[in-house]
């Protein structure tokens, strides 16, 4: 059974170096006289996701190999789609990519061995208010949201790390199966989803909210509070439209996007165009226009992607996502501690919701809001933040399989 | 020329990504077929009163014979005492005509008794409390 499930991963991983051998060689053929730079970009893929298998196979023991492919697997396709739109973005991108991987090893590991380690709980709820704060008081804003560090020539966004210890201040909080103190909870989630809206980061607002109530469900079965939290969100929301002006321009954008169209509706319509152009099977890579929509390297990504790959490949790509969400959500039923499983679970549950709320976005389901869609955007700290993430959901598993075979 | 070949390429690459899908399928496929292997235990157990815990598989029996998959050391229990069954969702107990009979809940039992959780079972004069397993390590403020 395992020789046969190592065939299988080994033809995933064949499969996905084939694609992009492709994909750059069209991207090569684009470029006239022919350029053999693409190329080297997928060599250099290829060699960097195989050595990051065959070293994840070789160090981690017990690990679930399908996460790595997989999250390999959609960074090729967002590299693909970067090198198209613009390629000093995509030689950036691969050095995060690289440093993706090799943290993604790092963290794997601290987390075998230290999910033992019982920390407070506060002590993770300081660490994510500290992070929160550190934009307000000396940030940069970027895109409308105060959210930004800047450090020499680097940018980073302190909110990434902060839903890694947001979540596991909230497996530890609710280990035991229940919330002993409810006010002093809900006052401590809100402090964290105020700082958020201080940074004027809806989305990130939406996303710390919504993961903490489904921790909450999952941790207590308590359909109450859950309900009590929805529906706190409804009245935010509302009380949002009214009081903010820049949710109101969202949700207007959201609502009829065509009464504006150069103005508030230009990112929702350029990307709802773009996703009609590619139609079924895409107009091909290299013949759509994804330079008309804005911020296509970071939020619109996804919309760039459809264009060209068409709606066949777009709804692969959300399969793709879903695999990873099933079987972050496998690891958290088969986690035997109740912290491994509920910290397993919270960053399954803010991975997916991040998915959703962005996919959601650029397809006018939801109302936009800016967040990242992990491991195609362009972005350092989204990319490394992201590997962390299954690093640490690797890391869990590999500590069940470790005690499993101690027996 | 580039736009043919893109046109060709296009197919091609879709392809390529649902075969990559196809092959996960197959891996889920093959998990779910390894979980039915092992079949797994119920997730409900029965507890003694000194706080020893037998978690209970699809099918177990219980009783002082060796072979049984409960084995209790108690001179009132018979050799194969009791069979405790998965039922759908639920578990129900039954008594394999012992001498000295199976009590859930002080009532003696004669036809197969469907257990509800924190109900007592008593075999001989050894009481159980029939338990979900993640409830006792809430309980006990320890690991599940």
């Amino acid at each position: 059974m395992e020789l046969k499930m190592e065939a299988i991963y080994n033809k995933t991983l064949s499969a996905t170096a084939l694609i992009g051998f492709i994909a750059f060689t069209l991207l090569s053929m684009k470029t006239s006289p022919f350029s053999p730079e693409p190329l080297y970009g997928a060599i250099t893929f290829s060699a960097i996701m195989l050595m990051g298998y065959f070293l994840t196979n070789y160090l981690l023991s017990g690990q679930d190999p399908a996460l790595f492919i997989l999250s390999s697997f959609i960074t090729q396709l967002g590299l693909i789609m970067l090198y198209r739109i613009n390629p000093a973005a995509f030689s950036k991108q691969i050095n995060w990519y690289a440093i993706g991987v090799l943290t993604f090893i790092l963290s794997s590991a601290v987390v075998r061995y230290c999910i033992k380690i019982r920390i407070n709980p506060y002590f993770f709820l300081a660490v994510t208010v500290m992070l929160l704060a550190m934009p307000l008081l000396f940030g940069v804003e970027k895109g409308g949201s105060r959210s930004w560090i800047q450090l020499a020539n680097y940018s980073f966004q302190p909110s990434e790390p902060a839903k890694v210890t947001f979540v596991l201040y909230l497996a530890g909080k609710l280990k035991h199966g229940k919330v002993e103190n409810l006010l002093r909870l809900s006052a401590e989630i809100l402090v964290v989803v105020g700082l958020l809206t201080l940074a004027k980061d809806l989305g990130g607002a939406m996303l710390f909210y919504l993961a903490a109530v489904a921790l909450v469900f999952a941790a207590t079965s308590r359909i109450d509070i859950t309900a009590a939290g929805l529906a706190a969100a409804g009245i935010a929301a509302v009380s949002g439209y009214y009081f903010f002006a820049h949710v109101r321009i969202r949700v207007e954008a959201w609502l009829n996007p065509w009464q504006d169209v150069p103005g508030r509706g230009y990112q929702i319509v350029q990307s709802l165009f773009a996703i009609a152009q590619g139609g079924f099977f895409g107009t091909g890579l290299g013949m759509g226009h994804p330079e008309y929509i804005p911020a296509v390297t970071t939020d619109f990504i996804f919309s760039g992607f459809s264009e060209e790959f068409g709606f066949l490949g777009a709804a692969a790509l959300t399969v793709v996502y879903f695999l990873l969400v099933y079987r972050g959500i496998k690891i958290s039923l088969s986690a035997k501690e109740s912290f491994s499983a509920l910290a397993a679970l919270g960053i399954t549950t803010m991975f997916g919701l991040q998915i959703f709320t962005i996919i959601g976005g650029v397809i006018k389901l939801i109302p936009l809001t800016g967040v990242t869609l992990p491991f195609m955007s362009y972005g350092g700290s989204s990319m490394i933040m992201s590997f962390i993430s299954l690093g640490i959901l690797n890391g869990i598993r590999q500590s069940e399989r470790g005690e499993e075979a101690d027996g | 020329m580039y736009e043919l070949v893109v046109q060709l390429a296009k197919f091609i690459i879709i392809g390529i990504i649902y075969y990559f899908l196809y092959n996960f399928l197959k891996i889920m496929v093959v998990d779910l077929l390894i979980d039915k292997q092992n079949p797994s235990e119920t997730g409900y157990c029965l507890l003694d009163e000194d706080g020893r815990e037998y978690p209970l598989f699809p099918v177990n029996t219980v009783g002082r014979a060796s072979d049984s998959d409960i084995v209790i050391e108690d001179p009132f229990l018979s050799s194969k005492h009791a069979l405790i069954t998965r039922r759908g969702r639920s578990m129900l107990i039954q008594d394999l005509n012992s001498t000295n009979g199976t009590f859930v809940n002080g009532k003696r039992i004669k036809k197969p008794y469907r257990l509800r959780e924190n109900d007592e079972v008593v075999l001989g004069d050894r009481k159980f409390k029939f338990l979900r397993r993640e409830n006792i390590g809430i309980k006990n403020g320890s690991h599940l």
